[in-house]
């Protein structure tokens, strides 16, 4: 094996990403690591931005909400390898942020969730999904559990965005506020009953959770600096 | 098989069905639907938004079938797939009714299946469609539906709060905003002198708990009237759907079925969301014993129906079921734009055509796509109404609704990456006399030249 056929089994990992196919992928990073491709490299230069261009495709509506899910299964199976080879040649997988996300209490709907964990995921953090129809001390508990960095709620229908300010209720209560960031979204929220419950951000769209993360992410370590 | 032997056989497979977990089966129903269009020969053309192929419409109605039969229904507690044969399937069908009685008294309307480019005008079966709205004015909010000439029924929207507190799912404060918004609608059919309207759902109710608060022959919810059972995307129920159905049978209420289809979702792009929604019709007249059904498409990015996928799913579903069933159905125009904009009223007019065509009744109007609070009134809703009834009376082919949808399209087309969200109600109408301001009229009057021009023969509307 030689470095030349790890750039190739990279993008042959690059192209089933795309295309969704769990199998190949899955085929292809073994390959790849057996031909000594740095598993780093592997996520930060094969996994992400494949994930990234599916989920710009989406967006754009050149491709549906199947071929993202089965893109973001064949990455998530493949980071895992990743993870592995990483751990058993000694190393630390070093993540960007770990999210934990979910829909909260009383909402079973949980599409768009799914979709800004899938794309989440393909940004290259760790993404803890807690499901659907969760209480609020089991987000707190979660991200505790899983030294999470930033909470994400969402809630679809009317009547239960009242989930998203027991989230944040109970972080205050626990005065566990200030050590998370909390993201909320989805389509009974809107900007003005972020605000009245504190959190710290809000999108309507799933590429505009991406972003509003991103800067929030910045912004909070640019303030634990100063 | 028996009402009660049905239902005990739904709750058998929902606990004996294969395990299954939920995202396996998602993937499961993408493939499956993509290999029934393609097997099927079913295809979506942009300058066809509403298709005159009487054989493709059968074809997407063997494909939702077999969509049915082979992948089952999701039921998310137990997380078990549902299975039911074709025969199963065809009987339930053939149970289904084919006429209802809607509400009661004078005010009692009769909702008979529809067909493809039927003769009989449709009925206009509208409100806020379970968007949300504020407490302060849902009384003045349903009074502006049901003071519409050209309105048969009301639905209702989901208020936020009760008394100014968040409502919670499934606690104490759901039962009381339940009660007091049942009475609420009750109370407007009242005031605007037809007390026996039908009243399609109580939409603050979201569990089952909250939907059963509604039942009150007195101050709230009548057997003649409708209470929602709802799909989760896609082909997937629970328990607490499930536990509402022996209720409503036994209260003798009518069951709607509502499913909210994501074009490009799970089921993929417009064709293979035409073919999930035959199956979910299938699932609603099976399991929920639906006497009728609410097609709510929702686009997956604009979570409007506007759009040249959103009409052909409307188009395509609509003639499948109408000609190989008797079952009643409603459109639900979901748009992009607001009240006191033009655009909305041409969004919900292409919607309204094309489901007059294709064998719905009328229903919606979920303006804005739910985004924001009391942007939705009357006066869309029954403009709805009177573009449907107006397409009936010009004898509308489908060849010729698609031509009216399509030069309907650019009129609006350019606001769904920048939509224009309009006024709520209170600056849509004036809330004393619940008349709709000068300016809201005004978008009326020019919305109706426009098709006038475009071949709709309309007669004297409201606000003329």
């Amino acid at each position: 094996m030689t470095a030349q056929d790890a750039q190739e089994e990279a993008r042959h990992l690059g192209s089933a990403l795309t295309k969704g196919d769990r199998e190949a992928a899955l085929a292809a990073v073994r390959r790849a690591l057996g031909a000594g491709a740095d598993p780093l490299a592997l996520i930060q230069e094969v996994i992400v931005p494949s994930l990234v261009e599916v989920g710009r495709r989406f967006e754009e509506l050149e491709v549906f909400l199947p071929e993202l899910m089965a893109s973001g299964e064949a990455g998530t199976a493949c980071s895992q390898v990743i993870e592995e080879e990483i751990i058993r040649r000694g190393g630390e997988l070093k993540v960007e942020a770990t999210i934990v996300i979910g829909t909260v209490r009383g909402d079973i709907h949980d599409i768009g969730k799914n979709i800004v964990g899938t794309l989440l995921k393909a940004h290259g953090y760790k993404v803890i999904d807690i499901g659907k129809d969760v209480p609020a001390a089991t987000f707190i508990d979660a991200a505790e559990a899983n030294k999470a960095d930033v909470i994400a709620a969402s809630a679809l229908m009317s009547i239960t965005r009242a989930g998203c300010r027991e989230v944040a209720d109970l972080l205050r209560e626990r005065n566990l506020r200030e050590k998370y960031l909390l993201l909320v979204g989805g389509g009974s929220l809107d900007q003005a009953y972020a605000s009245e419950i504190g959190a710290d951000g809000y999108s309507s769209t799933a590429s505009g959770a991406v972003e509003q993360l991103k800067s929030l992410l910045a912004r909070s370590r640019e303030g634990s600096r100063t | 098989m028996t009402m009660n032997e049905r239902l005990v056989e739904i709750f058998r497979r929902s606990r004996a069905g294969t395990f299954m977990k939920e995202a396996e089966y998602d993937l499961l129903l993408a493939r499956r639907a993509r290999e029934l269009v393609h097997d099927y020969e079913i295809h979506f053309d942009s300058q066809q938004v509403c298709p005159t192929d009487d054989a493709m419409a059968d074809r997407v109605f063997e494909a939702g079938l077999q969509l049915f039969t082979d992948v089952g229904i999701y039921h998310l507690d137990t997380q078990r797939v549902m299975k039911f044969t074709r025969g199963e399937a065809l009987e339930a069908l053939r149970q289904a009714p084919s006429t209802l009685h809607l509400g009661e008294g004078a005010d009692q309307v009769i909702a008979s299946h529809r067909g493809v480019e039927d003769s009989t005008p449709s009925l206009n079966l509208t409100g806020p469609a379970g968007q949300p709205c504020s407490e302060e004015h849902y009384l003045e909010m349903l009074i502006s539906y049901a003071q519409e000439p050209y309105v048969e029924a009301i639905e209702s929207g989901a208020t936020l709060t009760y008394n100014g507190a968040d409502i919670m799912a499934g606690t104490l404060m759901e039962v009381k905003a339940v009660q007091r918004d049942s009475a609420t609608a009750r109370e407007a059919v009242r005031r605007v002198g037809k007390p026996g309207m039908h009243i399609g759902d109580c939409a603050t109710g979201m569990t089952a708990i909250g939907k059963m608060a509604a039942s009150d022959p007195l101050n709230g919810l009548r057997p003649c009237d409708g209470r929602l059972i709802a799909q989760m995307c896609e082909l997937k129920t629970n328990d607490d759907q499930l536990a509402r159905v022996p209720h409503l049978i036994n209260y003798g209420s009518h069951r709607i079925n509502l499913m909210t289809p994501l074009t490009g979702g799970i089921g993929g792009g417009p064709e293979g969301v035409a073919v999930v929604s035959v199956a979910e019709f299938i699932l609603g007249v099976l399991c929920y014993f639906a006497t009728y059904h609410y097609l709510s498409i929702t686009h997956i990015k604009w979570t409007n129906n506007s759009d040249p996928w959103g009409m052909y799913v409307l188009a395509m579903t609509g003639q499948a079921m109408a000609r190989n069933t008797h079952i009643v159905m409603t459109d639900d125009p979901f748009t992009m734009c607001g009240p006191c904009t033009d655009e909305l009223l041409y969004e919900v007019a292409g919607h309204a055509i094309i489901g007059e065509v294709c064998g719905y009744h009328q229903h919606g109007v979920g303006s804005t796509g739910g985004n924001e609070v009391d942007h939705h009134t009357g006066l869309e809703a029954g403009f709805q109404g009177e573009v449907a009834r107006a397409a009936t009376r010009a004898h509308l082919t489908r060849e010729r609704a698609n031509e009216i949808a399509l030069a309907l399209l650019p009129r609006y087309q350019d606001t769904f990456k920048n939509p224009k969200r309009g006024k709520p109600l209170a600056e849509a109408y004036d809330l004393r006399s619940i008349t709709p301001t000068q300016e809201w009229q005004d978008c009326y009057r020019r919305a109706k030249e426009e098709l006038t021009r475009l071949g709709l023969p309309f007669e004297n509307g409201p606000y003329d």
